[in-house]
């Protein structure tokens, strides 16, 4: 007498088949238990933007009856197990359904495990998941983030790896017997069966006390009434740019108060102020109006707009001037530009180390020719 | 007609102006082409400026109730309305200001659609507005080759073969969409003999664009701009590639950039290169090579594609525009 | 430079004109901004009447043809954004071929104002009148008026800006006029003079929702669950807020005009005191108050009610109105098809109005008058005997009838 929930946390488009995957897979595995489940993604995530957070559910039940009472209510409250297949959203979710960033772990269940795709450590982690009042669990599959994009599935066994992991996780979902069988079944693939069994008998876990994690509120927003709201569908323009940081010189683009990109993005710039040649590329390029300009007419990437594509690491004619860096390396959104007038030499070993870094990452953000994928994971596998 | 505002052609990029009025606030896609193009089409049109958006990727990821991207006024309008939303606006203005009932000024009206709105179900209203040469307004076709919101299903203006949601490639049908693109700039040109000002762009060309933009809001009566926008999510790429891609089109002759002003042709940029033979065209494989929803191609499949471009630039009577050749009797 | 208004009537003269063109008088007479256009029979008549008097330089507007309904409606919408004040109108399939700009006025509460000739809807195509076609915006925010006389399309058009225009509505207007019997007959109408207009008639002010550059807004956002609710509820509290500017609009408008029912929901025909009341909507008032005058005289217990605003809808009067009757005869130039009892759409609305009632009357409906075909003094009687029937058997044998249907 159960009903179990799953949760997959992914980036939109990146990871929809990823995830589809993952959901359809758990349900076809309870069936082997004798169960029953029903798979989705949450409506309000579609249509799906290219790397803005959305979720897919998987909630399997003993019987029918009490997968109905579950479905009660659409989405679910408490989950599990929620599995977040890029460790980037460690940092909080922004989806386009909602304002305000939720933690990566606000609908875990106490008890309950948030297993999740990453090189990092679980201390590492534990520094962007926002602390809990109750106990959970973190499980991390030792493994590069799978990205792909809406055609081509770089099938690298992320899904088949979070499969083993949750049944490790949580056997009460499902058996990892079911699992393989069914695997098998859908699949008919023997290397998948096995990448699900060694994620399984790989799969580890650490407590995680209450308390424990990134210890900042997240931001809010409240939502106004008929009342207050405005009538004719109207809202207020967002407001003008002004100088650089209201001063004098350059120029500060208007940000948006109620949606901010903080987790939008999976990369950020980091920008070489030294050997800028102040091209204008990188900020006229850029879809997104990141940039603002410095009364020296430099270009620092201000992370309230960000969304992290690398258009302007592309564009950027001087080498190594521009860098997409993963942002895991980042604890705050604070400016670039700022650090570097403060301490030149310091930030500039700082950028220096983080860039070096960047070149050994095999980390890709979807399709760039036909064959790529096949070639990175022939990589990742030697590596 | 109404007076139009002193927009000057901007010299060189460093000339560029620094004031934004398209912000963060919108939830595209990483790497999309479209929101740069709206935030070039404002930045050159600048604050005295009305901008219309009919329903597509650039309202729904756009502006989500509370927040916005806008710092002009904006008004969504229904999907095949950007012709309507743009006569609509500035009738209004004109009647008001002529009338006493409003400062007389000229206020910039853009509409803009994308090609789901513009190539398909809007057509035929764009085609009445840019009958009216008593109103200065653009309409601005952002073209990213498919209903890119709704899930990237097929629309006029998809290139042949491309797989989206209406037209996957399947175990029996490989390419499922047999359609030509349209071809959409030379018909409203050709179309509409008064109109003083059509251009295709892209925002990779982000200075040309611009330039485009106040050239058309300041020529006076009804203008049309169709731009090309690579889309990461339909076209499935890398979203840093977005910049490229949109060169590779130009590079490979399958996008060919210009202007109609006054009825006289002038080719902008590679396209011009291109046909004075300057450079030579990329083969298009390049290109089709690095987009998800070509990667199902044959080598049959990417000669197609190339025949046809040749066609384009070898047969037709003005290279890229004009699919008609006179008869042997001229 | 701003041009001098023409002023088209500097005194109250009286004019031989249809309904469409005492509409078209009241364009004028309203200083509208902008007028969009598309030819369907029967309401097309108002604009050719619009576009003579711009040709004769009486009356300066933005006249734009347009190349469908749906562009004729979203150029209205959007001229009204920007603070125009306008006005549009369609007939039968017409106005449904603009159905989506249409939801959308009421929508993002843009005041537009538009007559519908009423017509049947295809197929078959037909040019007569059915209410059916203006019926559908029923439950989107629109005012939903239908007038029976021309001099009734003059004022009502008077107060539809009046009333659409109100900072507190903010909701479209749709001028219901029945076809032929409006749109193409002439009467002597009461034109009022412009100063009469001017006093009763302030400018359109759009406020702090005005699209321009000095008020700078986003419109219409998309939002997801999260929102629609509170929206809906916003337009809902509008439509409820406008009984009160319509009964103020009302009263100015007998002060200033001179003329008007006592109450602008509904008129009663002799229903002091009657049994059996027929209730009807638009140009069908003629034939049915001539038939309750006869049967008046004949000693029989019958009056008329006409339902004037569908929407809002006046339930408290209507439900004082027919309170105290014996049986209700309900005349719907409309249908529903599958509806409960196969009736009409008035019909259902009447019913639900009267449902609260301690003491219902017995009620039939009558479909007639369908594409045009003429509602006589003859079926009238039909209808006073079939409710008669009913009164002295306790019974209805059938709810709904066709009325003149050939076998």
């Amino acid at each position: 007498m159960a009903t179990r929930a799953v949760e997959v946390v992914y980036r939109g488009i990146f990871q929809r088949t990823l995830a589809r995957n993952i959901v359809r897979q758990i349900v076809f595995a309870a069936r082997k238990d004798g169960k029953i489940g029903t798979a989705f993604g949450r409506y309000s995530d579609s249509p799906e933007r290219n790397g803005i957070p959305a979720k897919q559910f998987a909630v399997v039940a003993d019987t029918a009856l009490e997968l109905e009472e579950s479905l009660a209510v659409y989405e679910a409250t408490m989950v599990d197990v929620t599995i977040n297949v890029d460790d980037t959203m460690c940092k909080g979710l922004e989806s386009w359904a909602w304002y305000g960033l939720q933690p990566i772990n606000e609908v875990t269940k106490p008890g309950g495990t948030l297993i999740v795709t990453s090189r990092q450590s679980a201390d590492a982690l534990l520094e962007d998941i926002h602390q809990k009042k109750d106990p959970y669990n973190l499980s991390i599959i030792p493994s590069t983030v799978s990205f792909s994009g809406l055609w081509v599935f770089k099938d690298d066994h992320t899904d088949m790896r979070a499969l083993g992991a949750m049944c490790k996780a949580c056997p009460e979902l499902v058996s990892i017997k079911a699992m393989l069988e069914s695997v098998q079944e859908q699949t008919g693939n023997e290397a998948k069966v096995a990448s699900v069994q060694r994620a399984f008998d790989r799969g580890t876990s650490r407590p995680v006390e209450p308390g424990e994690g990134n210890t900042e509120t997240p931001f809010s927003f409240d939502m106004p009434g008929w009342k207050t709201m405005e009538e004719g569908l109207v809202i207020r323009a967002q407001k003008e740019g002004t100088g650089f940081r209201g001063g004098e010189g350059g120029y500060t683009p208007g940000r948006s108060e109620t949606f901010k990109k903080w987790s939008t993005r999976s990369m950020r710039p980091v920008i070489n102020f030294d050997t800028c040649i102040k091209c204008t590329l990188c900020w006229l390029q850029c879809p997104d109006t990141v940039f603002d300009i410095t009364p020296d007419g430099l270009y620092d990437a201000n992370m309230e707009a960000c969304c992290g594509c690398g258009v302007c690491e592309a564009v950027c004619p001087v080498p190594d001037c521009i860098t997409m860096v993963g942002e895991p390396e980042f604890n705050d959104n604070s400016s670039q530009y700022d650090a570097w007038t403060a301490d030149k030499d310091g930030y500039n070993k700082w950028m220096t180390v983080l860039v070096e870094k960047q070149k050994s990452e095999t980390r890709t953000h979807g399709f760039h020719h036909v064959g790529g994928y096949a070639e990175e994971i022939a990589a990742s596998e030697e590596a | 007609m109404a007076t139009v505002q002193d927009l000057p052609q901007i010299t060189g990029v460093k000339n560029i102006p620094v004031e934004e009025f398209y912000n963060s606030g919108h939830r595209t896609c990483q790497g999309c082409e479209s929101a740069l193009v709206m935030r070039l089409m404002i930045k050159a049109a600048g604050q005295r400026t009305i901008v219309l958006g009919s329903t597509g990727c650039m309202y729904v990821a756009n502006t989500t109730y509370y927040s916005t991207p806008w710092v002009v006024p904006w008004m969504h309008t229904q999907l095949g309305s950007a012709g309507s939303a743009a006569t609509g606006t500035a009738a209004g203005l004109a009647s008001m200001m002529r009338k006493g009932k409003m400062t007389q000024e000229p206020i910039n009206v853009i509409a803009f659609c994308g090609d789901g709105g513009g190539v398909d179900m809007g057509l035929s209203a764009i085609s009445a507005a840019l009958q009216h040469d008593e109103y200065n307004l653009l309409i601005i076709c952002y073209d990213n080759e498919s209903y890119a919101n709704t899930d990237i299903q097929a629309s006029g203006s998809t290139p042949w073969g491309a797989n989206t949601t209406f037209s996957p490639t399947g175990k029996d049908i490989r390419i499922m969409n047999t359609k030509q693109k349209k071809n959409m700039a030379p018909m409203i040109a050709t179309g509409h003999p008064n109109m003083r000002f059509v251009a295709t762009a892209c925002a990779s060309y982000g200075l040309d664009f611009n330039n485009k933009v106040r050239r058309a809001l300041t020529i006076g009566g009804p203008t049309f701009i169709h731009c090309i926008d690579p889309c990461p999510k339909g076209w499935d790429y890398d979203p840093k590639y977005s910049h490229e891609l949109g060169m590779l089109a130009i590079e490979t002759g399958l996008w060919i950039q210009y202007e109609i002003t006054d009825g006289e042709l002038i080719l902008n940029g590679p396209s011009r290169a291109i046909a004075k033979g300057i450079r030579k065209r990329k083969p298009v494989e390049e290109y089709l090579m690095r987009q998800g929803r070509f990667a199902h191609f044959l080598p049959e499949d990417i000669k197609f594609f190339q025949d046809k471009v040749e066609e384009t630039w070898e047969k037709w009577w003005i290279p890229g525009l004009i699919p008609i050749t006179p008869g042997q009797d001229d | 430079m701003a041009t001098v208004k023409p002023r088209l009537y500097e005194e109250s003269k009286e004019e031989l004109i249809s309904g469409s063109e005492a509409v078209g008088i009241a364009c004028a007479l309203a200083d509208v901004d902008v007028i969009t256009a598309y030819p369907i029979r029967p309401y097309d008549t108002v604009m050719q009447y619009v576009s003579r008097l711009k040709a004769d330089g009486a009356f300066d507007f933005d006249f734009i043809i347009a190349e469908s309904e749906h562009s004729q409606f979203e150029i209205v919408k959007h001229a009204s954004a920007v603070g125009a004040r306008t006005f549009s109108g369609s007939s039968g399939v017409g106005w449904f071929y603009a159905f989506e700009a249409i939801t959308v006025t009421a929508g993002l509460r843009m005041p537009v104002v538009a007559m519908v000739g009423n017509r049947a809807l295809d197929d078959p195509g037909a040019f007569g009148v059915e209410h059916n076609d203006a019926m559908a915006v029923r439950d989107l925010g629109w005012h939903l008026y239908w007038v029976a006389t021309a001099q009734e399309a003059l004022d009502m058009a008077l107060m539809a800006w009046r009333i659409a225009e109100d900072p507190t509505v903010l909701l479209p207007f749709a001028l219901s006029c029945d076809g032929s019997f409006l749109t193409h007959s002439q009467a002597i109408v009461q034109v009022p003079s412009q100063d009469q207009v001017d006093r009763f008639l302030p400018p359109y002010k759009r406020g702090t929702l005005q699209l321009h550059p000095d008020n700078p807004i986003t419109i219409a956002p998309q939002v997801n669950e999260d929102w629609l609710m509170e929206i809906r509820r916003q337009t809902d509290e509008a439509m409820r807020r406008t009984s009160a500017v319509i009964r103020q609009a009302h009263e100015e408008f007998r002060e200033i005009f001179g003329r008007g029912d006592p109450s602008p929901f509904i008129e009663e025909f002799m229903c002091e005191d009657a049994e059996i009341i027929l209730v009807g909507m638009g140009t069908l008032a003629m034939p049915t108050r001539v038939a309750v005058r006869r049967l008046r005289a004949a000693g029989k217990k019958v009056g008329f009610l006409r339902i004037k605003f569908f929407r809002p809808f006046a339930a408290e009067e209507v439900q004082e109105a027919l309170g105290d009757a014996k049986a209700v005869a309900v005349i719907d130039r409309d249908y529903s098809y599958g509806s409960p009892s196969g009736g009409g759409v008035l019909f259902h609305e009447l019913r639900s109005t009267l449902y609260p009632l301690d003491k219902r009357p017995l009620m039939l409906n009558f479909i007639a008058g369908l594409g045009g075909r003429e509602v006589t003094v003859d079926d009238i009687n039909m209808m006073t005997e079939t409710a008669q029937k009913a009164i002295d058997t306790g019974k209805i044998e059938q709810e709904t009838t066709w009325v003149s249907v050939r076998e």
